[in-house]
């Protein structure tokens, strides 16, 4: 970046001591439209006065009611002696006598307190440089911060083994899991959650804490004991010393910090009064909830019964459809059973008030930031056995049975979900958003024939295109392949495109 | 009667923020393709060609739009006139 001399024309001395409320007010309404008003005035004028067109480089004059196109704009200034004219799609403003534009720190200041202010976060005009520290400060700042972490492709930051505390597997996958969703870490990392909540109770800051032993560049491996015995006190099903589910200890996980965001972070109660939410301000709400619409159609009215649930368990079914179809063999055929419509027999109709045939269709009304898929490979059956006995008595009981689907079920790296959104029929006022592309960035892989035996793995993604494998507190590399030829239990989506909201 | 027909694109045009959404879209367009990397480079290109006088602002717009619209891939324009139409499809459903 060039370093250019911020004050660079006298000409505006004088434009500044009389005018400068001119600039300010043009610039806030025309260039960053502070409000939905100023986005209406300029609709309705912002066209070259000479020309009626909209543009290109339309600029306003600093000095009268004149707006003009590149080249009328500069044919008013000269026929007028005009001095100061802005360009409304940046807010540059350029000076006749000079023949070019200018740089001024006091005009900048105020363009940048309009840009703050403005409606709409605008991607043209906040377009944020990285900071340079100047050479005499440099020394300085390093004798300050002795410790230093560089981030290489060979570094191994953000990476640590986690110590199996006999049987934790389940829980160390998940939380490599978390520690990689490249939105949660920005969150955590730039210390956003602010605690109301007693001292050690709050699993949000010891997911909080973990976030900087996880990026502090140490490699010894951590014991996750105080993160356990928080889980245990706040989802008592959890507690004890056996195997569990990887994916119902993430959806309790999810369900415990979303609680405690909401309880303890301060900002909730100030919310809650003075605006209607229509999304929960907690950061796992804003990462992992999607909204999912069940359309509910009545086969003899078609009256149609939606409801919008939002929720952050996808769980996908493997086993054969029960019409002679054949098993899902991918992610994509899975969703498209998940959002397929489905036969519910009879359901009182809440329009022609019978019982009456109806069938059920889910799909996505919003996306979440992270989706994450659950395959469910475990299947719950309940059968019947006899026990030979002597005695004509026949003695039977019921065992539940856990059967593991071990089909291979393929998924991709990048995933559209655009096919599985909800469409809106009658009106578009919410058109489908254009990209709705994902990324897999973690796997969760389920070694062994049942659920309350074997072990779990996790791949993770780091630094956008390096894989590693994380088991236990051994991490090793990966390849991309080699993640999407593992079978998968549970797999994490990230968007690509997030959204203004 | 052109001017009704006006009034009702401005209107629609502000009402649904869809002059904000497609200029957004191109925006990103365009930098997503490397046009703007590659008319970044022809500007400093310009500028060095030029020797020891620096060229302002506006020569380098009269220089380099001519051929930097040039440059725009097809795939960009056929989007945006594609969002123009859907835009454009809309006016007359919601006329006055």
């Amino acid at each position: 970046m060039d370093i250019v001399d911020e004050d660079c024309c006298q000409h505006i001395e004088d434009y500044k001591r009389d005018d400068i409320n001119t600039f300010r007010v043009v610039h806030a309404i025309f260039v960053v439209c502070t409000d939905e008003k100023s986005k209406q005035t300029k609709l309705k004028n912002a066209f070259c006065h000479v020309c009626q067109r909209l543009g290109p480089h339309l600029h306003a004059c600093l000095h009268c009611v004149f707006f003009g196109c590149h080249k009328h704009i500069r044919e008013h200034t000269a026929d007028m002696k005009h001095c100061f004219s802005m360009d409304l799609t940046y807010g540059q403003v350029h000076c006749t006598k000079c023949d070019d534009y200018i740089y001024d720190s006091k005009l900048d200041e105020i363009a940048m307190t309009n840009k703050m202010s403005a409606a709409k976060c605008n991607k043209r005009l906040l377009n944020w440089t990285s900071w340079e520290p100047l050479e005499e400060d440099r020394g300085d700042f390093l004798n300050c911060n002795p410790k230093r972490i560089c981030i290489t492709p060979d570094s191994t930051i953000g990476l640590r083994g986690l110590l199996n505390l006999g049987s934790t597997c389940f829980m160390n996958c998940i939380v490599q899991a978390l520690m990689h969703t490249p939105l949660l870490r920005d969150y955590f990392l730039s210390e956003r959650h602010k605690c109301n909540g007693l001292p050690g109770t709050c699993l949000v800051c010891e997911l909080s804490r973990l976030f900087q032993e996880f990026y502090r560049g140490q490699r010894v491996p951590l014991a996750l004991n105080k993160l356990l015995h928080l889980i245990w006190t706040h989802a008592q099903q959890l507690a004890g010393y056996e195997q569990q589910d990887a994916h119902e200890f993430f959806i309790e996980t999810l369900g415990v910090l979303h609680k405690h965001c909401e309880e303890l972070s301060p900002q909730h109660s100030t919310i809650s009064t003075t605006e209607k939410i229509t999304k929960c301000a907690s950061i796992i709400d804003q990462i992992f909830a999607g909204g999912l619409q069940s359309d509910l159609v009545c086969q003899k009215c078609n009256a149609v019964s939606t409801t919008i649930d939002p929720t952050w368990d996808f769980s996908l079914d493997l086993g054969p459809v029960s019409l002679g179809g054949r098993p899902p063999s991918s992610l994509i055929d899975c969703l498209e059973r998940y959002t397929r419509p489905e036969h519910l027999g009879s359901i009182k109709c809440s329009s022609c008030q019978s019982y009456q045939e109806s069938t059920k269709q889910l799909t996505l009304k919003t996306l979440p930031i992270v989706v994450s898929f659950h395959l469910k490979r475990f299947q719950h059956s309940k059968e019947v056995r006899f026990l030979p006995t002597k005695s004509s008595l026949n003695v039977f009981f019921f065992i539940q049975k856990e059967k593991k689907i071990l089909t291979s079920i393929s998924f991709p790296e990048m995933l559209d979900m655009t096919p599985f959104m909800s469409r809106n029929k009658t009106s578009s006022s919410y058109p489908i958003p254009p990209d709705n592309r994902y990324s897999l960035f973690a796997v969760i892989n389920h070694l062994g024939s049942s659920i309350n035996a074997g072990h779990y793995t996790a791949y993770v993604r780091q630094q956008r295109d390096y894989w590693y494998k994380c088991d236990d507190h051994v991490i090793t590399r990966a390849n991309l392949k080699e993640v999407l030829d593992s079978e998968g239990y549970l797999l994490f989506y990230h968007k690509h495109n997030l959204g203004y909201e | 009667m052109k001017m009704t027909q006006e009034d009702k694109i401005a209107y629609h045009l502000d009402t649904n923020n869809a002059l904000d959404r497609v200029t957004e879209l191109v925006h990103t367009r365009l930098v997503d393709c490397g046009w703007r990397d590659q008319v970044r480079l022809a500007c400093r290109k310009a500028i060095s060609d030029s020797g020891d006088r620096i060229p302002s602002v506006d020569e380098l717009i009269n220089n380099i739009t001519g051929n930097a619209r040039g440059m725009v891939p097809d795939s960009v324009k056929k989007e945006l006139l594609h969002e123009l139409e859907k835009i454009l499809v809309n006016v007359d459903k919601v006329a006055h």
